[in-house]
């Protein structure tokens, strides 16, 4: 193949991605050679900057206000002093039972007024399906800080929530701990946890005062949302 | 309305933390962007999880926006069209596994590409016309409904290879014309 075919094989397979067209494989392998191809890169700017003229075919619409605060929530959420309940790790030794249960300990950080440095990479939106429930999760890896803001719903009377995480390609939950009154939490984890966090999916389950018995989740799934990248 | 350089000067300030440019950035884009994420996944209820996502995605990266020859509404649909179009693919998948998408902060438009921009809509227009008018239409409908090759087949009643053999084919005909 000639170099002038090479090229107008690139073109098409920038304008391909840009347009995201190719499948999920061709994706992956087209994005490693973006991080080595500087001419590639030149190539899908080109193609970003071609079509935008096309955009004056999407019709602006004013969406609800309520976004708006939810984004400024996760992103700014101040709070004063959450109390975070007891930990699963308490909750399952105070009840006696020796098993060797896989769980977080949680240390929980109170969120003062002072300047905010958190920055987080990850984030995650926990949504019931008819929206009852709305949690924002948010991490970032260099303070272990994982950030839990309540915007919408409650536990129900004489219940608790409790946060799961799911690591991508685990079976079983973890425990990352029951969800305080409070509107938002930080809460800091433990490294093994944290590297599990990215890729995995966060999940909000309906307990008994004190969280699960078990170590696993007993009552419904109330939300659930997958960890992704920001 | 806000001006190219008003958009430009407050994602600029978003990039340094500056929390009232971000609520005034919102104000003056949130519409435009809410319309692209509509037309792509055309669920409200994904249209604002998809809004939300983008804008916690351009408070992260407005520091990388600065000087790197995109203009301001360019970078920022171009970002939100990226994840509404990963949101529709994954709904159709079934799968929570989200890709990372490929930044294009990094890299700005050739010079070429970036005096091509400056004369708008009619170029791409006229080089879209310069193709047939079905193939040119799967271009359109490939950007702006964000369909997939099955979706394009099935629409315009060709076998998928031949589709992308047509599309693969207008781009580099579309390029050709665009940089003449």
């Amino acid at each position: 193949m000639t170099t002038s075919d090479d090229h107008s094989d690139d073109v098409a397979l920038a304008g391909e991605y840009v347009l995201h067209l190719l499948d999920a494989e061709a994706r992956r392998a087209f994005e490693d050679r973006l991080n080595a191809e500087p001419d590639l890169r030149g190539l899908v700017a080109d193609w970003d900057a071609h079509f935008d003229p096309l955009s004056s075919d999407f019709e602006p619409v004013a969406p609800p206000a309520l976004v708006k605060s939810r984004i400024e929530g996760v992103l700014f959420a101040q709070a004063a002093k959450p109390r975070w309940p007891l930990s699963l790790w308490q909750m399952v030794m105070g009840a006696g039972f020796a098993g060797a249960v896989a769980v977080a300990v949680l240390v929980v950080v109170p969120l003062t007024n002072a300047p905010d440095p958190f920055t987080p990479s990850l984030i995650a939106e926990l949504s019931a399906q008819d929206q009852s429930l709305l949690v924002m999760a948010s991490y970032a890896p260099d303070t272990g800080i994982l950030r839990i803001v309540r915007q919408t719903g409650s536990a129900r009377d004489g219940r608790v929530l409790e946060l799961w995480l799911i690591a991508d390609g685990a079976t079983e939950p973890v425990s990352l701990g029951v969800l305080p009154e409070d509107r938002a939490a930080d809460i800091i984890l433990p490294t093994d946890l944290a590297n599990a966090i990215a890729g995995g999916t966060l999940a909000i389950s309906d307990e008994p005062t004190g969280g699960s018995p078990t170590g696993a989740p007993t009552g419904d799934v109330l939300a659930a949302g997958a960890v992704i990248s920001i | 309305m806000n001006t190219r350089n008003d958009v430009e000067q407050m994602i600029a300030r978003v990039g340094l933390g500056d929390r009232a440019a971000f609520s005034s950035l919102y104000d003056a884009t949130s519409a435009k962007l809410f319309g692209v994420c509509l037309r792509i996944l055309k669920d409200r209820a994904e249209a604002e999880d998809t809004l939300q996502e983008a804008f916690v995605r351009i408070w992260q990266k407005a520091g990388t926006y600065v000087a790197n020859g995109f203009s301001p509404m360019t970078w920022l649909i171009t970002l939100t069209r990226n994840l509404a179009i990963d949101k529709l693919r994954k709904r159709k998948a079934g799968s929570v596994d989200i890709d990372e998408v490929y930044d294009l902060a990094d890299s700005g438009p050739t010079p070429e590409a970036a005096a091509v921009a400056s004369s708008e809509r009619d170029q791409i227009d006229g080089c879209l016309n310069e193709l047939e008018a079905t193939r040119a239409g799967a271009v359109r409908d490939a950007y702006i409904e964000g369909h997939s090759y099955t979706e394009l087949a099935a629409k315009y009643g060709v076998p998928l290879n031949t589709m992308r053999t047509w599309l693969r084919r207008s781009l580099v005909k579309l390029k050709d014309c665009l940089t003449r």
